[in-house]
């Protein structure tokens, strides 16, 4: 354990505080905007973690420019593929969640999801 | 190459497709093809499984026209394509058990919604118990968790809106950490194909590199995946959404979605990392003591339940921790218990769900315990499917949960530390289980005299006023007493099925 | 071909479950049946009983046989094996059977639900002789589980709160000791050469050295959980609980042969699997022994001073079947003599008892013993059946209780050999005379105060013998009765028989 190593590999470091971050937004905030928020810190950090797991220093993204074909002038282009996918997945997530919200947010008028359980114990429904 | 051997790639396809279908047509030709579709599904996995057994060996399937390290693919061996069936068949009859209560109590503009989420989550269902590509086990996880959102935010009040937000809420905690333990392995091996990760781990093992991150991405892929399928202390959110949803989802998310998971963990264990690299770790002990706290604390939670759905909901929580207390045996015999597990669970709670809400249908829709008195006899067919249920949770022989407990504690024996805590905490979750269950039993089949019966106005449901129904939980209790009573040919298939998989 | 050995497990069990769908199909609505409907019932319940037990005592009379039904899991058969043990449980249970099946036609006319009842009465009845049967502890465990499960709705019959409270408790008794049992079993599963019944045990001695403690304390713990069918301390307390709520044929049952099956359980635990010399002098044995002495004095003391008489039999039975515990605790040949005859004798003498109860409830009305003052003048057969009984239990010779407690006292005092268990040899045979004693102080006051009722204002005068009850009730005491005299005064052929069958035992 090299406490440098971290210093070289800043983007992950980064990439995984940000993950952090996002990860204790989704888990500890009370306002479902706010989780949402912290849903969406939580992917992007993945996508800076795998963009930067692909990135070749000096090459170029892999999209075939002026019919270059060689392998040697792109980077890998699997983790691009990756993160394609998963922002389709994190936006419907999303979608998902912000729907969610606007109906209970119309039904309850308001985001904080404590409340919305103690009134629901109270309607006792 | 066979023609049979496309069909799980046909299935998988199918029931994908078959969704965006049931979103344009109207709710009783949804409902015609959701089943055409899982019945089709079903015989297509059966001659795929006959086919395996048959060859004796797995094979791979390539997707598009690139070959191995590049392209996609799935692998199909006698433990897919059992469970594929398996599944199906749980999926259908949990099907006919909600159908009269999709159409008393869903909005007609819903009515086709459901089966497009049902179709989708078979399609996820197969999707993850096929693949052979970590990430696409992934996209199909989150396609798993938002289809399994909407079936339970489909009754639209306030309880399963707020269940729905908590499940996505844990779930997508629990996705997260998948995709980092995923991208970390990806990282470490630079592979997503199951069997190209495994070879690479291999070396990494020999040669002791990495050891650190490898436990840490292991770590992340087991604590997702528990959170998913409600391993103990992430529980909360999984008696709400059970115990509100509409019966046919809360006896498919308790015994498929979670049961997923389960088998994309088990997929994780032999065919990425290599069982005998994850027994050597500490992951197993934890997940056991896990897998214990849940078998006793979700019965704890149980038997203070008053609502019959809840109760049944968290006596899954019990039945997710022996499942997992299986895996942390850290034998193959522990797994095969766990896999056998999965099936008896997954047979028997949906027969719960389903009977019980037969039982509440017969007490005014009341799911308080003390208002179900005397249900048995209103509604009779769902008081015998009850107890059968009941008794199969327990432990009693001739039932399946009897065998999966013979089988843990025989794989516990194998295990000279582990053996005595293992064969302890059965016999407390047996205990336990028993009060919960008997104290049911006796409730619904308590006499009530005809005065109340009428004041109350409880209604008697005849079998034949419900025949989908009825079938639904005929075939339920034959399905478990098979389990129970010929349970050696299918834990033979599993033992060979889990053969393949190294 | 011995698959007719079937015949007597599963006749009674569907002839029981189509009763039971019959009756099933009725409810709630209509609880009462008509004269004919009921003329029908008996004619059915009593041929398919007659037939069963006929075939059942003809099936353990001609000799060993085996039958092995199915594989549950691989290695472990649902095996049916007919050896002398199961000879002597199969014939007292269907004699007590029969009989408490005749007396039930009528006493359940007062209680209602009649398909129901015997529906599971038959259910039962094939249960038990399944678990007779059983050849190997898989299967013994598969049917004592059955058993209780089928059981435990005839406690319910009433379908009252104390009905509740007592299954209830039943239930979760007889549960966690089977669980107990089933703990053992998996223990024994991996250090026994096999799980069938072999006499003097399977256990692999090589194999159990290494592990004897933890191999002693599975059996202890098997010794207990099994305890509690057969209602021994601590966990001996859903037997009071059980028995008033229940109707009197089946407190008779109850108490005469279901409370067996944990004796049964015992027995081929302890000397066809793990086999009495591995427990021998140790502290097992003597846990054992404390245990059941304790129960035999405790669940005297309790009896004496209850007042009702069906909880008053109901502490007696948790008391003798620990001397039949007792016996077998000894694990000398004498003591388990005393214990296989002790066994049949309580079946029978329980029975009567507890039938004789339930006649004192049904025509008089009275449960509590101090309302019985002058019973014998209004039903002075009964009350003899009750009396003959009663000197039998206490063991009175020539009555049959005398044979058996000798045997029991023989084989204390011959004892156990090693010299820490002295203690035993003088302890035991005392506390078998103060439970005696204590027997005859609490079942006698009933026959005494029956006949002789001297001035107690309680007493109201009535038309001799006008209440007694009609012979389909009388006849099957007054056998069950007959019996424990004839055993008693012509014993040889059954000790001869089971001496025979326990020296091929140790």
């Amino acid at each position: 354990m090299n406490v440098a190593n971290l210093f070289n590999n800043y983007g992950e470091a980064a990439a995984m505080i940000l993950f952090g971050i996002g990860f204790s937004n989704l888990l500890l905030q009370k306002n479902l905007i706010k989780k949402i928020i912290g849903l969406n810190i939580m992917d992007t950090a993945m996508y800076l973690f795998l963009a930067l797991k692909g990135y070749v220093e000096g090459r170029k993204a892999p999209i075939v420019t002026n019919g270059v074909q060689t392998m040697e002038a792109y980077i890998n282009p699997i983790p691009s593929g990756l993160v394609l996918t998963g922002i389709v997945v994190s936006v419907s997530v999303t979608a998902l969640m912000l729907a969610l919200t606007i109906r209970l947010y119309r039904r309850y008028h308001t985001l904080n999801l404590d409340e919305i359980s103690t009134r629901l114990k109270k309607e006792g429904l | 190459m066979q023609f049979v051997q496309n069909f799980p790639f046909i299935t998988i396809i199918l029931s994908l497709f078959s969704g965006p279908l049931c979103s344009i047509l109207g709710g009783k030709k949804a409902k015609r093809i959701n089943q055409a579709v899982i019945c089709i599904v079903m015989v297509m996995s059966c001659a795929v499984l006959a086919f395996v057994m048959q060859s004796g060996t797995s094979y791979v399937y390539m997707m598009g026209h690139f070959p191995a390290p590049w392209g996609n693919e799935i692998r199909v061996g006698v433990l897919e394509a059992f469970m594929a069936v398996f599944f199906c068949i749980i999926m259908l009859l949990c099907m006919m058990g909600g159908v009269y209560e999709r159409e008393q109590k869903l909005e007609d503009t819903k009515q086709n919604l459901y089966y497009v989420l049902v179709n989708l989550l078979l399609s996820s269902l197969l999707a993850l118990i096929y693949t052979n590509d970590l990430f696409t086990a992934y996209v199909f996880v989150e396609i798993n968790t938002i289809s399994a959102c909407g079936l339970i935010m489909i009754k639209q009040n306030g309880r399963t809106l707020e269940a729905a937000t908590r499940y996505m809420i844990m779930s997508l905690l629990g996705s997260g950490l998948l995709l980092l333990g995923i991208c970390f392995i990806y990282d470490l091996t630079g592979h997503l194909l199951m069997s190209n990760i495994q070879e690479q781990v291999r070396i990494l093992a020999q040669t002791g590199m990495y050891h650190m991150p490898l436990l840490v991405s292991v770590g992340l892929i087991c604590v997702g995946l528990a959170i998913k399928s409600a391993l103990f202390p992430f529980h909360s959110w999984l008696p709400d959404a059970y115990g509100y949803s509409t019966v046919s989802s809360a006896a498919i998310l308790s015994s498929l979605v979670s049961k997923g998971y389960v088998f994309l963990l088990v997929k994780i264990f032999f065919r990425v990392i290599g069982f005998d690299i994850v027994c050597d770790s500490k992951i197993m002990n934890i997940l056991f003591v896990f897998g214990i706290a849940g078998m006793i604390m979700g019965s704890v939670s149980a038997i203070q339940e008053n609502n019959i759905r809840r109760m049944i909901a968290y006596s899954s929580v019990a039945q997710i921790g022996y499942i997992y207390m299986g895996f942390g045996l850290g034998n193959t015999a522990g797994v095969i218990a766990s896999l056998y597990h999965i099936l008896s669970h997954a047979a028997t709670k949906a027969l719960l769900f389903v009977a019980a809400s037969g039982i509440t249908d017969a007490s005014d829709n009341h799911t308080d315990f003390f208002k179900l008195t005397g249900a048995g006899y209103r509604n009779k067919l769902a008081g015998i499917a009850f107890t059968a249920g009941s008794l199969s949770m327990i432990g009693i022989p001739m039932f399946c949960g009897f065998i999966s407990k013979l089988l843990f504690a025989q794989a516990g024996m194998d295990n000279t530390y582990k053996m005595l805590p293992t064969l302890i905490a059965l016999a407390i979750s047996t205990i336990l289980n028993a009060v919960y269950f008997m104290k049911t039993v006796i409730r619904i089949y308590t006499p009530v005299s005809r005065k109340e019966i009428q004041k109350n106005g409880y209604q008697n449901i005849s079998i034949k006023e419900q025949p989908v129904k009825s079938v639904a939980l005929i075939l339920f209790i034959i399905l478990n007493l098979i389990l129970g009573l010929c349970s050696e040919p299918i834990v033979a298939a599993l033992q060979s099925g889990l053969g393949m998989f190294a | 071909m011995n698959s007719w050995i079937l015949i007597p497990v599963f006749l009674p069990v569907i002839s029981g479950i189509f009763l039971l769908m019959a009756a099933f199909r009725k409810h709630p609505e209509n609880v009462q049946i008509s004269a004919g409907e009921r003329h029908r019932l008996h004619l059915i319940v009593g041929t398919v009983l007659l037939i069963s037990a006929v075939l059942a005592v003809a099936a353990v009379w001609t000799g060993e046989k085996s039958l092995t039904l199915f594989y549950l899991m691989e290695e472990i058969p649902i095996y049916f094996h007919i050896d002398g043990i199961s000879r002597i449980f199969v014939t007292f249970t269907s004699i007590v059977w029969v009989c408490a099946g005749s007396y039930g036609f009528i006493y359940i006319q007062h209680e209602g639900k009649e398909t129901g009842f015997f529906g599971f009465f038959l259910l039962v009845y094939g249960v038990v002789i399944a678990l007779d049967f059983s050849g190997n502890l898989v299967t013994l465990y598969f049917f004592y589980e059955l058993m209780t499960l089928t059981s435990a709705p005839m406690v319910l019959h009433h379908g009252s709160k104390g009905a509740m409270i007592g299954t209830l408790k039943y239930l979760f008794y007889s549960l966690c000791g089977a669980y107990m049992g089933l703990f053992g079993i998996f223990f024994l599963y991996r250090y026994c050469d096999t799980l069938t019944f072999t006499s003097g045990g399977t256990l692999n001695l090589t194999a159990a050295q290494d592990h004897r403690t933890i191999l002693l304390i599975a059996v202890f713990v098997m010794l207990v959980g099994f305890g509690a069918k057969a209602g021994m301390f601590p966990l001996h307390s859903w037997l009071p609980a059980a028995h008033p709520v229940a109707p009197s044929p089946i407190s008779a049952v109850f108490s005469g042969i279901l409370v067996k099956g944990g004796v049964l359980a015992t027995i081929r635990t302890v000397y066809y699997i793990v086999g009495p010399d591995f427990i021998r002098g140790t502290w097992v044995q003597t846990a054992w022994i404390i245990l059941t002495l304790l129960t035999i004095f405790m669940g005297s003391m309790m009896a004496y001073r209850e007042p009702v008489l069906k909880r008053r039999l109901a502490y007696s039975t948790v008391s003798q079947v620990s001397y039949i515990l007792f016996g077998l605790a000894l694990l000398n040949p004498t003591g388990m003599t005393g214990a296989l005859l002790h066994t049949v004798f309580h079946a029978l003498i329980k029975a009567t008892l507890f039938l004789s109860a339930g006649v004192f409830i049904l025509e008089g009305d009275k449960s509590r013993v101090d309302e019985l003052t002058g019973i014998g003048k209004r039903m002075p057969k009964t009350l003899w059946c009750y009396t003959f009984a009663s000197l039998a239990l206490i063991g009175i010779p020539p009555a049959s209780g005398f044979i058996s407690k000798w045997y029991l006292a023989q084989g204390a005092l011959q004892g156990v050999q090693q010299a820490k268990f002295g203690v035993f040899r003088w302890l035991g045979p005392i506390v078998l005379l103060i439970s005696a004693l204590l027997t005859a102080g609490y079942l006698l006051p009933v026959t005494m105060k029956g006949f002789l009722p001297g001035k107690d204002p309680r007493y109201q005068q009535g038309t001799p013998g006008d209440e007694e009850p009609p012979g389909f009730m009388l006849v099957p005491m007054a056998i069950l009765a007959a019996l424990t005299f004839i055993f008693g005064i012509f014993p040889n052929p059954l000790t001869k028989y089971i001496v025979q069958l326990v020296s091929g035992l140790m």
